[in-house]
């Protein structure tokens, strides 16, 4: 029998018919388990009227559900700590806490999981690293470091139920890294892209060969930039390798979608396993198709903490699995993750997305070491925005005016002929990321103050 | 199009689930430790292949899986 090329050949590609049919029903068993064992997350679906699955009579009855939102989850927490009221299972069952990383919010969410959710949370990696071509025998290295955010956690134990052979590389130097990944003949990588792009500065500077090792696959998650096309095309020409993109939350703990080897330009939503709706962020109505939105996540795995409907702050276009030849019928988030809600900053009226900026900065410059967008006030009235680049050591273009000038140009071109200051920076002097790269600064002052921090979005 | 039915030998494999949550649950309480944490491993090992069929197989907190 020729290996599939699904991991879960009987849903990846299922109609959209029986597909919704499958959501429906796994939506039902939700709201059940919900009421029977969460009584928090019970109370709200009573509060919408819904007093029972039997409420829900087609897919689009999910919008009947109210919005799980981050703060409410985190005042839970806060007042009663260190879970909150989410758990739908008494915490001595669980055999895994895990937190968020604490990008958003004073500290991080907690969470739980039982035996049975930590196989299923390996299970959704599964499917990514199925979908890349990853197979045993690939050996595969975590740039991880293995702590408390959930992270690369899943994809460990998925690549050992897919029976390759994992190496584990926390508590590790970057050289000492590039240098195992060359030595052990590493097939397989996974960190996020930041990172990848770090190890692969740092082969470079220390004569580590990764386009010529044995690494043919990246799996990147963490940050937006994996499909982002300049930083994607950049890790691939650095690496030697191909470099597919996904992304998780700890929320759900593990991921929700994952690019295939066909890269159609974003990931594939797991589609059998959560509903992914994209809203608007403003009005919360569904937005089309092909337009950018917020994505509203239900999941079906996790038993220990029920998430409905909850509000990712997560920028999306959703477009149909058409769009890829692979043959899924699950849905792709074109480009995959767009920005964060708030990650947008208004500058004199225009709005600025860091990814926005990267694409321009990464296609632009290649000698590329690292880089930095500041926001900043003069005479405490006017806003500026400059990029901060930092060049590799001895490179050429260091001096180059006017590559600075034409990325200035491309990013007002970009942004609504929003002015943009373009330098370069000492070099070493930019922060380094491992994990969730923040590569914007907003040092603005309140309007018309004499200081102070500012209180935009 | 509705979904297709699980096959024969999946179907077995389901067997092999509820006659694992059968025993844990019948017999849990008197497994020595070896034999009941690797039979809760392999429950929640199973589990996974239940519920990518789409069965709903539950949550099994009070068994420890």
């Amino acid at each position: 029998m020729t290996p599939s090329p699904y991991w879960n050949p009987r849903t990846e590609t299922l109609s959209r018919d029986a597909l919704e049919a499958l959501q429906l029903r796994k939506l039902r068993g939700l709201v059940d388990w919900t009421h029977a064992s969460a009584p928090w997350q019970s109370a709200q679906l009573r509060k919408a009227g819904l007093e029972s699955s039997d409420a829900l009579r087609s897919l689009d009855d999910l919008r009947r559900i109210p919005f799980l939102e981050r703060q409410d989850w985190m005042a839970t927490q806060e007042e009663d700590p260190p879970y909150g009221a989410v758990l739908a299972a008494p915490p001595e069952a669980a055999i895994r806490y895990h937190t968020t990383s604490g990008t958003t919010g004073k500290r991080p969410l907690a969470v739980l999981d039982g035996p049975k959710d930590w196989e299923w949370i390996a299970e959704m990696w599964c499917y990514g690293f199925w979908a890349a071509g990853v197979r045993a025998p690939d050996s595969v290295f975590f740039a991880f470091s293995y702590g408390t955010f959930v992270g690369f956690w899943g994809a460990h134990y998925a690549c050992e139920k897919l029976g390759c052979r994992v190496l584990p590389g926390g508590n590790m130097t970057t050289e000492a890294r590039v240098r195992m990944i060359a030595e052990a003949e590493v097939t397989v990588v996974c960190s996020t892209p930041t990172y990848a792009l770090r190890m692969a500065q740092e082969a470079e500077a220390k004569g580590v060969d990764l386009p010529g090792s044995a690494v043919r696959v990246l799996v990147l998650s963490g940050e937006p930039a994996g499909s982002i096309p300049a930083t994607k095309a950049l890790i691939e020409e650095r690496w030697g390798a191909k470099a597919v993109d996904t992304a998780g939350m700890t929320e759900l703990g593990t991921i929700f979608m994952f690019e295939c080897s066909h890269q159609p330009g974003g990931p594939h939503i797991i589609e059998d396993h959560f509903v992914e709706e994209v809203v608007d962020p403003v009005t919360l109505e569904p937005v089309p198709d092909g337009e950018l939105g917020e994505r509203v996540v239900t999941s079906f795995g996790r038993g220990f903490i029920p998430v409905m409907r909850y509000r990712t702050r997560d920028m999306v276009v959703r477009v149909p699995a058409s769009r890829c030849d692979c043959g899924r019928t699950f849905d792709i988030y074109d480009g995959g993750i767009r920005g964060r809600v708030d990650d947008m900053k208004v500058v004199r009226g225009t709005n600025v997305y860091p990814r926005a900026i990267e694409e321009i900065v990464r296609r632009n410059v290649g000698a590329l070491e690292e880089f930095q967008v500041r926001l900043y006030t003069v005479d405490g009235i006017r806003d500026e925005i400059e990029v901060l680049v930092e060049l590799a050591e001895g490179s050429q273009t260091t001096a180059d005016g006017d590559l600075l000038q034409e990325v200035g140009r491309q990013l007002s071109e970009a942004h609504e002929g929003l002015r943009f200051g373009v330098r370069t920076a000492e070099p070493g002097s930019l922060p380094r990321f491992e994990l969730k790269a923040k590569r914007l600064n907003d040092e603005r002052e309140v309007w018309g103050g004499a200081g102070g921090e500012r209180k935009t979005m | 199009m509705t979904e297709p039915e699980p096959t024969a030998a999946e179907r077995e494999l389901v067997d092999c689930y509820e006659r694992l949550v059968a025993i844990l649950r019948e017999h849990g309480d008197d497994l020595a430790p070896f034999a009941h944490r690797n039979a809760v491993k392999a429950a929640a090992a199973l589990w996974q292949v239940a519920n990518d069929l789409g069965l709903q197989p539950g949550h099994l907190y009070d068994l420890g899986i």
